[in-house]
């Protein structure tokens, strides 16, 4: 569905993204993890050919067989709803606050699909259901600000379902919503990927939200690529020492934690400005090498992906 | 950058017009009152580098002049409205409750005459004059600066160093000139170049009309209205006031931005 | 909402009541018989009490302002001082003229000037944008009266197409357009700087907002997201700067009157100064003040159209 070669992306600061390779099934459900100023939302922007204007991309991207590499925003436009659509973190703000619920999820469907407003409207009452929201029928006619945050989610995500996108990159759909409500939208989510057939990038820094939602786990850092896996493998065997490190500096509600003290990754990220010429990693990995700093460390076969990291190198 | 050049050209433009006009009360080209008939409305020569007017007067001279005038009473009613102005802010943010309340309504009120139709009452009511236009313009003035003193203060009344003071036991009026008054300097004198150049703009108008400067007195706005009964003859006689009007605003206008620009960075990105 | 609105027309009433108020008072204290200047300086001392009695002078001022102002719900100003007729009709017959220069003004300026800021907002860094940021600095500080001059010396010197001045009646439609041609141009041209400006700068705000990015994510051509979604939203400020430039384009009729010799309400105030007639200036400056406090209390139901947030229905 999406293959992406080689992808960088340059911003004035720093390189943001760095080499990186990743491609997603039709149907299928990936997690991109990592902290912020990883690269993963500047990941999911170039998927949608949203990246800042400032961005200089090199590599190549691929949508459903269409080479997208160096489209134009007039190439982008067309695809965008209709192939790949986009959900963002914050859904209080991410609607116009002056057009109806209603109008909101039928604008896609008149403009791109070309139904007329009658048809539109049942379309967009379904799509509403079809997300869980209560009382659809009233919500058309209401305005954003009378709308709860998750209510406002699932009317996002009812507009990025409008034109039935093959992929739908959700950029950290839940950080902003109350637990109980996180998980029930997390959840949704799944669901709407299985019943679609479509597939589902989930990119958040919450472990558990992804282990829960996702089939497969790409972990970023400093704009690098550094691990994937089967999500259960990744998360139970890490090979990575950044993507240990990041499952270690869980918290989790275990009794005998409580009086340790959480452990935490030494150090802090990086700017973009100062990140090591080999390794992203290096200057805060534990277990680093002399060349880690200077070499860049080429991907190596795990169990069921890769890790670019010299420790896994086979011994020659 | 843009913001760095607004700052740049603005002080350029307003410093050649202060020079003009401060070198006119000592110096220029041609006594300003000279008229000589016989070479009215001459073109532009190396004796008068922009010719002369309808009585033959050397118009470089005259525009001199007139930017002696306008920026003088441009300055000098802002300097006055805003200095009330101010005052009255300080008092409102530093009462509060009823006294803060009575004087921005009064304020609002204000505010709904239409500023250059107030100062066309008053400069009719007192007599035209460039003294009673300065009056005026200043008049207006003191709503605006009473409006932005006071919103400026009550921001510095919450912060810390001002309630130690309070608690401290300072009176009001202490507290009002040691702290209150440097903080808001900044704000005050963005929104005094700004007013500047609107007051040059009215003082012009009420010249234009007759109710500012007075004959033989040179005025920018007075030049336009003699020049416009010479538009067929004299087509330049109406251009050099207007630029004159033109750049001096523009002055003051690019100089009150990049003056805010650099008080307030955080405004950079809004004001772009 | 019905909250919000019967406020707001609250404001607006006890604003123009304020007003007239004020106005009475500033008028009342200006020096200045209105007896002795329309006897002159031989009158006796008589005939002046008799003329102050018969122009309801010698009543106390509250009175006096009680008359005024009930006189003046009715459309009853007064007789004016020097014209000796109702200051109403001089008003009435001057309304026309003052009213199309101003709303002209304004239509041109709403022709003008979003279009350019939107247009601008849309090219944000580019030589477009800088062209209309450069023009619009230069226009807010061209002063309306030299607008006209330069444009009188254009049109009307050089070029012959249009009148320097002067209005030849409403009896002639044709020649009163071409009278108002000009001063509507001049007028609009330095408000449509003004607005450009604020138009632009409030969509590039609105712009970086994050329903933005929705709808880009959402495939919707940059056309349909900059005047569906942008422009909408940037409507609050520039809203409120249009009901303040109605305003100055009101007064700004006072100047450009007197530049082309329009025979408007601008002229009949500053020949009712020139006259001392200040019972015709009284209801004029009014009038000017009821016009800019209705332009405010219309930019306040704007908003209610425009943002369904005010409309108090959150719950």
């Amino acid at each position: 569905m999406i293959r992406v070669e080689g992808l960088s992306a340059a911003l004035p600061q720093g390189q943001a993204l760095r080499d990186v390779s990743l491609s997603v099934a039709r149907g299928e459900r990936l997690g991109l993890v990592g902290e912020s100023g990883s690269g993963k939302s500047m990941l999911g922007l170039a998927l949608m050919g949203m990246v800042p204007d400032a961005a200089q991309l090199s590599g190549r991207i691929a949508l459903d067989g269409q080479d997208m590499t160096g489209a134009t925003e007039a190439a982008w436009q067309p695809l965008r709803a209709r192939k790949v659509a986009m959900i963002f973190q914050e859904p209080m703000t991410a609607l116009d606050p002056l057009v109806r619920i209603g109008e909101t999820v039928m604008e896609p469907l008149i403009l791109h699909l070309k139904m007329r407003r009658r048809d539109a409207r049942a379309r967009a009452l379904d799509l509403l259901a079809e997300t869980g929201l209560t009382e659809p029928e009233a919500k058309m006619r209401q305005y954003p600000h009378q709308l709860s945050g998750g209510q406002r989610q699932r009317v996002l995500i009812a507009l990025a379902l409008a034109c039935d996108p093959g992929v739908l990159i959700a950029d950290e759909p839940t950080t902003a919503l109350d637990a109980q409500i996180a998980l029930r939208i997390t959840d949704l989510l799944v669901r709407l990927s299985r019943d679609r057939g479509m597939a589902l990038i989930f990119i958040s820094h919450d472990l558990a939200a992804v282990a829960r939602a996702t089939e497969r786990l790409a972990v970023m850092y400093g704009g690098d690529l550094v691990e994937t896996g089967a999500t259960a493998e990744v998360l139970a065997n890490p090979r990575h020492p950044y993507t240990q490190g990041l499952i270690a500096a869980r918290p989790r509600p275990d009794p005998a934690m409580i009086r340790k003290r959480l452990p935490v990754i030494p150090g802090t990220v990086p700017t973009l400005g100062d990140l090591p010429r080999g390794c992203r990693f290096a200057g805060r990995c534990a277990a680093e090498l002399p060349r880690c700093a200077g070499t860049r460390p080429a991907p190596w076969p795990t169990a069921s992906g890769q890790a670019a990291c010299h420790l896994l190198e086979p011994a020659p | 950058m843009r913001h760095r050049a607004s700052l740049i050209l603005g002080a350029v433009l307003v410093g050649l017009m202060a020079a003009a006009g401060l070198v006119s009360l000592a110096w220029t080209p041609w006594p300003l009152a000279e008229i000589d008939v016989l070479n009215k409305l001459a073109a532009p020569s190396a004796a008068h580098p922009l010719g002369t007017d309808g009585l033959g007067r050397d118009l470089l001279s005259r525009l001199m002049a007139g930017a002696a005038n306008s920026l003088s009473v441009a300055a000098g009613a802002v300097l006055l409205g805003g200095g009330i102005g101010t005052g009255l802010g300080l008092l409102a943010s530093a009462w509060g409750g009823r006294v803060e309340e009575a004087l921005m309504r009064l304020c609002d009120l204000s505010f709904a005459f239409p500023a250059l139709l107030f100062a066309i009452m008053l400069a009719a009511a007192f007599g035209p004059s460039l003294l009673n236009t300065g009056l005026a313009i200043a008049f207006i003035n003191v709503p605006i600066f009473a409006r932005v003193a006071r919103g400026a203060a009550n921001q510095v009344w919450v912060r810390d160093f001002v309630l130690a003071g309070r608690a401290a036991g300072r009176g009001r009026a202490a507290i009002s000139r040691d702290h209150i008054v440097p903080n808001i300097a900044a704000p005050l004198i963005v929104q005094a170049t700004i007013e500047i150049a609107t007051a040059i703009l009215a003082e012009a108008a009420l010249s234009y009309l007759g109710l500012g400067a007075q004959p033989p007195a040179a005025s920018w706005g007075r030049m336009l209205a003699e020049a416009q009964t010479l538009l067929w003859v004299a087509p330049m006689q109406a251009v050099w006031p207007g630029l004159c009007i033109t750049a001096a605003v523009l002055g003051f206008g690019l100089l009150g931005d990049g003056l805010r620009d650099w008080a307030d960075p955080r405004l950079v990105r809004r004001q772009a | 909402m019905t909250r919000f609105l019967i406020r707001r027309a609250a404001g607006f009433v006890l604003t123009l009541l304020a007003v007239s108020v004020v106005v009475f008072a500033v008028m009342s204290m200006l020096p200045g018989d209105p007896a002795l200047s329309i006897l002159g300086i031989e009158a006796s001392p008589e005939a002046l009490a008799a003329m102050r009695s018969q122009l309801g002078l010698d009543a106390p001022a509250p009175a006096r302002y009680a008359a005024w102002a009930l006189g003046a719900l009715k459309g009853d100003f007064g007789t004016s001082y020097a014209f000796r007729v109702p200051v109403g009709g001089l008003i009435a017959e001057r309304l026309p003229l003052t009213l199309s220069l101003a709303l002209g003004a304004m239509a041109v300026t709403l022709v003008l000037a979003p279009g350019l800021g939107m247009a601008a907002a849309a090219r944000h860094g580019g030589p477009g944008d800088w062209a209309v940021m450069v023009l619009s600095q230069i226009g807010i500080a061209v002063p309306a009266f030299w607008m006209s001059i330069l444009l009188i010396l254009l049109f009307a010197v050089r070029l012959g197409w249009l009148p320097s001045g002067g209005f030849p009646g409403w009896d002639q439609p044709l020649a009163a357009l071409r009278a108002l041609v000009l001063p509507v141009i001049a007028l609009a041209l330095v408000q449509s700087a003004v607005l450009a400006r604020v138009t632009r700068s409030a969509a590039l705000e609105v712009m970086r907002l994050d329903f933005v990015r929705t709808a880009r994510a959402t495939g919707l051509p940059r056309r349909r997201i900059l005047w569906r979604h942008v422009l909408p939203n940037a409507l609050i400020p520039i809203v409120t700067i249009i009901g303040m430039q109605f305003a100055a384009i009101v007064t700004g009729t006072v100047v450009i009157e007197s530049v082309f010799s329009l025979p408007g309400l601008g002229r009949l105030l500053l020949q009712s100064i020139a006259n001392r007639d200040l019972i015709t200036v009284q209801a004029l400056v009014l009038l000017f003040a009821a016009i800019v406090v209705t332009a405010n209390f219309l930019v306040d139901l704007a908003y209610v159209a425009i943002d369904p947030r005010l409309t108090g229905r959150q719950s």
